[in-house]
């Protein structure tokens, strides 16, 4: 593959990118249920 | 469900969980087909792999920064004004951020193979490079505190103005003269001059990315939603805390 | 109005994290505003008008002989030759055309019959760049041997204008 360097940098950071709000996301949203009363999350 | 129980769940629903395992297995093929089975280019050779994350990024930026001011004219309409759409518009703005930086930066990256430099200033750069920083500018404000109310008030102006340089981003190759190609998928002509493989793959990303967005939209707009709660109920001990002393 | 519980009895500041908070916010808006501002003028001096075509040197405002240019053409097929660090080619644009001398290799995917955008200035009759980018279409074709053989033997000089 030519410039291999450069697609995979490409790749490697939208994909790390994703990953990582993701699971930074889902932390955050774990964290505060456990302080957050069940009355204020409509979701559960 | 218990309380510890919904904790480990956090944020999500069997809806959110069902479109964040679309979003996984259209990504897959996105990665696979992206990196692998598509074709190399006829010009462009391998550099056109850059276009199928390219090119979803920049959709789901678009996408986020409308659906922003859609939410925000919601809450500006409402009678109610209702704090849901100033979350929604508010997580919204936060993923259209982040996909923007990065449409910006596969980008730069795709310039330097094809164009032969990382950036010029021509109009469609220069115009995303501008909305990028109005967004940016938006989620400050965001931040500048106050009660949730003021925060909705003031951000959504911004939203509301903020969601005019779309247009002026993606007309901006036939308004002025760029070097940056003219659309291919949403030509005004409607001749889409792609290969077949190659556009399923790009079709499929453009699909598994706004997915992707719904799910995180769904998740950090909960988020706010809790933020917003703590926040309320520590104003609420702060009070209480105030009319102990007052009362001493 | 701050209604965090006081920390201390005799007036303590109070909630010194949230209004540090907030001036990172202040902050972050001083430099997008700035950001923007530059942008903007950016935009202005170069994005607005970002190239002048071939037929247009000396002909359209903006697009004087005697000023540093930004041309845009077409690479006239069997005009191109490298050799000893510098790269000389003609660059066609609407049945006009210019010679072009760059000191260097162009980089990107710069080749015969495509769109390029060479800045610089003329020099008689010649445009001395220092500095290439290349235009692509917004045609993705598969790469394909007999396609590619065909296509080498079409003159290009048809796409110029």
């Amino acid at each position: 593959m030519n410039h291999a360097g450069f697609i995979i940098a490409v790749y490697g950071v939208t994909f790390g990118v994703i990953i990582g709000l993701a699971v930074y996301t889902m932390k955050q949203g774990r964290n505060l249920s456990r302080t957050v009363a069940d009355k204020d999350k409509p979701w559960t | 469900m218990n309380s510890e129980a919904q904790a480990i769940k956090g944020v999500g629903t069997p809806a959110t969980r069902m479109y964040g395992l679309m979003a996984i297995v259209a990504l897959g093929w996105v990665l696979l087909g992206g990196l692998i089975f598509t074709p190399e280019d006829a010009v462009q050779g391998d550099a056109v792999r850059i276009m199928y994350v390219h090119v979803p990024t920049a959709w789901v930026a678009y996408l986020a920064f409308i659906v922003t001011g859609v939410a925000s004219a919601c809450w500006m309409i409402g009678k109610k004004h209702s704090l849901g759409f100033d979350r929604v518009a508010g997580a919204s703005a936060e993923v259209g951020v982040v996909f923007m930086g990065m449409t910006l930066l596969s980008g730069s990256l795709w310039g330097r193979i094809t164009w032969g430099t990382f950036w010029v200033w021509d109009p469609r750069l220069t115009t995303t490079a501008f909305m990028f920083v109005t967004y940016i500018g938006y989620l400050a404000v965001r931040g500048l505190g106050g009660t949730a109310q003021q925060r909705a008030r003031r951000s959504s102006v911004i939203a509301l103005l903020a969601v005019l340089e779309i247009p002026l981003v993606h007309f901006s190759v036939v308004m002025w003269r760029s070097l940056h190609q003219r659309a291919t998928v949403l030509s005004p002509d409607g001749d889409i001059k792609m290969d077949g493989l190659m556009l399923f793959t790009l079709l499929f990303g453009v699909f598994g990315f706004s997915v992707l967005f719904a799910w995180l939209v769904s998740h950090r707009q909960r988020i706010m939603t809790m933020q917003d709660a703590q926040q309320t109920s520590a104003l609420d001990a702060a009070v209480t805390e105030r009319l102990k002393e007052a009362q001493v | 109005m701050d209604l965090t519980p006081r920390t201390s009895s005799d007036n303590a500041p109070l909630a010194p994290r949230k209004r540090n908070r907030k001036w990172k916010y202040v902050a972050m808006l001083v430099v997008v505003a700035s950001a923007g501002g530059f942008i903007v003028s950016q935009f202005l001096t170069s994005a607005i008008d970002f190239y002048c075509n071939v037929d247009e040197i000396g002909h359209r405002t903006g697009c004087e002989a005697n000023r540093r240019l930004r041309v845009q053409g077409v690479v006239e097929k069997d005009s191109l030759k490298s050799g000893a660090g510098r790269t000389t080619f003609v660059m066609v644009f609407n049945h006009q055309s210019i010679d072009v001398m760059y000191d260097g290799d162009p980089g990107g995917i710069f080749q015969e019959c495509i769109p390029v955008v060479a800045h610089g200035r003329l020099v008689g009759d010649i445009f001395e760049a220092n500095r290439i980018e290349v235009k692509h279409s917004n045609q993705y074709v598969a790469a394909n041997p007999d396609r590619l053989a065909q296509s080498k033997a079409e003159p290009c000089s048809q796409q110029a204008g």
